[in-house]
């Protein structure tokens, strides 16, 4: 973020494009713009941005085969521009990759605050490299090790899986992690069905974890879609 | 009395106690003793052979319609008559001569058997009816489980049709919508002077135009679409008002290329209008909406530079015909017909790629509207040449 942060912006509508390449211009980015996904996959191989914008419905590559090109050769994070009433697409655009979405018609406010959680993920010092023993995120404190956890400085105490659940949400902050994602990676790819299992343990979670359960701050639910994990201040 | 008075019940009754196995028999010994009454009074000296076949036929008729018991009884009766009455001596059970002794058992089994087969083709016969008017019900049933999985069917192609509709409606609803609100929420972000994360706000007074110029473009667009959308409705629901008068086919036509001339600024334009056309009673502002659909369509779809030729001329004593032609890539045969459905778009629907977006899909539908409303045709062929597209319509003079 220091340099100007490279972003792409694939839509076949030119009237979106013109207003975002100037939104995003106007907060500092070095934007680009593509009108379809085969465009938009050129340019992004040739430019290499730090984030990906992109529209789900589009003629030749469409914006889930974009997702599917892109994450098979990069991580960068991929925003989804996605309408009411595609929460089908959408949910696939999440499951083959991409990080977040917003639904049309949006306020540049919301599309800028989503472009700065995915950029400030991407950019974070990478925790994978050499298998850390403590993670710090927010209000959570976890050991690795001795399975330990700690919210707002009181130690919890969770079960095995809750564990595990808390810990890849932590690792996915500010993500939206569609169920199948979820099931996938805690349950393994046989339950990728067992959508109750899930609500069962963020059930659970959020009763050791929220301040409050009626608004739960920690474990946000995307109806229709997954969870979405903010670790707080 | 009351077969006077009431012949059907009548009929009915005679047939319902005709059909009772009883009657069979009742009959069946009537019928002989008629034939041995009538035998008789020919004389005593009537041939043997005469005889038994004459009861014979009773036998058959008995078996044909009351079936094989009473064929049997009538058998036997009218071998106890043939012996009694025909096989000397008369009038006795005793036969004389050994051949009638054997005339009398071939009587006999000639009479069973022929009651007996007589009987069985009947009860066949009768069989097949009952399987043909079985086979009958199940085909109406089949027809109307058909008919009722048709009309389930329609239900849900029409539902599903309806859905698709109000995706592409609501599709080009919003889009105009966000590039709206993306606008007029980077402006006040910008005026209300908010600095939000690490980016600051820099819109310089270029942008700031750029971003009205789009609100503008866009409020435009959402009007032009929602006008769209009640033309169609109307032109469905019959309820297109033509206001027709005589009108000028030249006048029409420059009214649509003025209101086209910012659009076809960058291509050749050429009016080619036959010279002495009659007026033609229409609604000219319908008529001048579809040539400035055409020509629109022309503008957008071919490339800047090329010709566009806008025509007209007689076709036959009734009828007029214009037309326009662009160079651009055309439109294929299997689609030059969807593209009048409503909300149907070549560049989206029909894998036409283009680098223009596509339209509201509802242009060539409403144009068609009108034109079939002054009962004209609309059609597309292949421009001159075979390069580009002529989309053609025709309109009656008028008589009036």
């Amino acid at each position: 973020m220091t340099d100007q942060a490279r972003i792409l912006i694939v839509d076949d509508e030119p009237q979106l494009t013109r207003v975002l390449r100037m939104g995003l211009k106007s907060r500092g980015y070095d934007v680009r713009a593509a009108a379809d996904g085969l465009a938009g996959f050129e340019a992004f191989t040739d430019w290499h941005p730090d984030l990906v914008i992109t529209d789900l419905a589009m003629p030749n590559v469409d914006g889930l085969e974009l997702c599917r090109r892109v994450r098979a050769v990069s991580q960068v994070p991929i925003i989804v521009l996605s309408a009411k009433g595609e929460e089908k697409t959408k949910v696939e655009a999440l499951d083959l990759g991409a990080d977040d979405f917003v639904t049309k018609p949006f306020g540049i406010d919301e599309l800028l605050a989503r472009v700065r959680a995915s950029l400030r993920r991407a950019n974070a010092p990478a925790t994978n490299d050499k298998t850390p023993t403590i993670l710090d995120s927010g209000d959570f404190h976890v050991d690795l090790e001795s399975r330990e956890i700690t919210v707002r400085g009181k130690p919890i105490h969770l079960t095995p899986k809750e564990f595990d659940l808390l810990v890849y949400f932590i690792k996915h902050a500010g993500k939206v992690l569609t169920h199948r994602t979820l099931l996938t990676a805690l349950w393994g790819g046989n339950y990728v069905e067992q959508n109750e299992y899930l609500r069962v343990f963020v059930g659970n979670l959020r009763k050791k974890l929220e301040p409050d359960l009626a608004i739960p701050r920690y474990i946000l639910t995307e109806p229709w879609i997954g969870y979405r994990f903010d670790p707080g201040q | 009395m009351s077969s006077v008075l009431i012949p059907g019940y009548n009929v009915l009754m005679r047939r319902s106690v005709l059909d009772q196995r009883w009657a069979g028999y009742v009959v069946a010994a009537l019928g002989v003793l008629a034939s041995t009454v009538v035998l008789k009074l020919i004389g005593n000296h009537v041939n043997a052979a005469t005889v038994s076949l004459a009861l014979l036929l009773n036998v058959l008729f008995i078996a044909t319609r009351w079936g094989s018991l009473p064929a049997l009884a009538a058998s036997i009766f009218a071998m106890l008559c043939f012996n009694f009455f025909f096989l000397p001596p008369f009038g006795t059970f005793n036969i004389a001569a050994t051949d009638n002794w054997v005339a009398l058992v071939a009587f006999l089994i000639t009479a069973v058997t022929a009651g007996e087969l007589s009987a069985r083709a009947t009860r066949r016969a009768e069989e097949a009816e009952v399987g043909r008017l079985e086979i009958e019900r199940l085909y109406a049933e089949l027809r109307d489980a058909f008919e009722r999985a048709s009309h389930a069917e329609a239900l849900r192609q029409s539902e599903n049709l309806k859905s698709a509709l109000l995706d592409a409606v609501t599709h080009d609803l919003r889009t105009p919508l966000t590039s709206i609100k993306a606008s007029i929420t980077t402006l006040l972000d910008e005026a209300r002077g908010r600095v939000d994360g690490e980016a600051p706000l820099a819109l310089d007074a270029e942008s700031k135009m750029e971003m009205m110029e789009v609100i503008d473009e866009e409020s435009d667009r959402l009007s032009r679409f929602i006008n769209g959308l009640i033309e169609l409705a109307q032109i469905e629901a019959g309820e297109l008002q033509l206001r027709r008068r005589w009108g000028v086919v030249d006048e029409i036509i420059s009214a649509a290329l003025l209101r086209a001339e910012p659009l076809t600024r960058q291509h050749h334009l050429e009016v080619d209008i036959e010279k002495d056309l009659p007026g033609v009673r229409v609604d000219e502002r319908a008529v001048s909406e579809v040539v400035y659909t055409l020509v629109e369509n022309a503008a957008k779809y071919s490339s800047q530079d090329s010709m566009i030729k806008v025509a007209a001329q007689r076709a036959g004593e009734e009828s007029i015909q214009m037309s326009v032609e662009d160079e651009g890539q055309g439109i294929p045969v299997e689609l030059r017909e969807r593209v009048f459905d409503k909300f149907f778009r070549a560049t989206r629907d029909g894998d036409i790629s283009t680098q223009q977006p596509s339209g509201t899909g509802m242009g060539l539908a409403i144009a068609k509207g009108i034109v079939e409303a002054h009962e004209g045709k609309i059609w597309i062929e292949s421009g001159a040449g075979g390069i580009g597209t002529r989309v053609v319509f025709t309109l009656p003079i008028g008589d009036e």
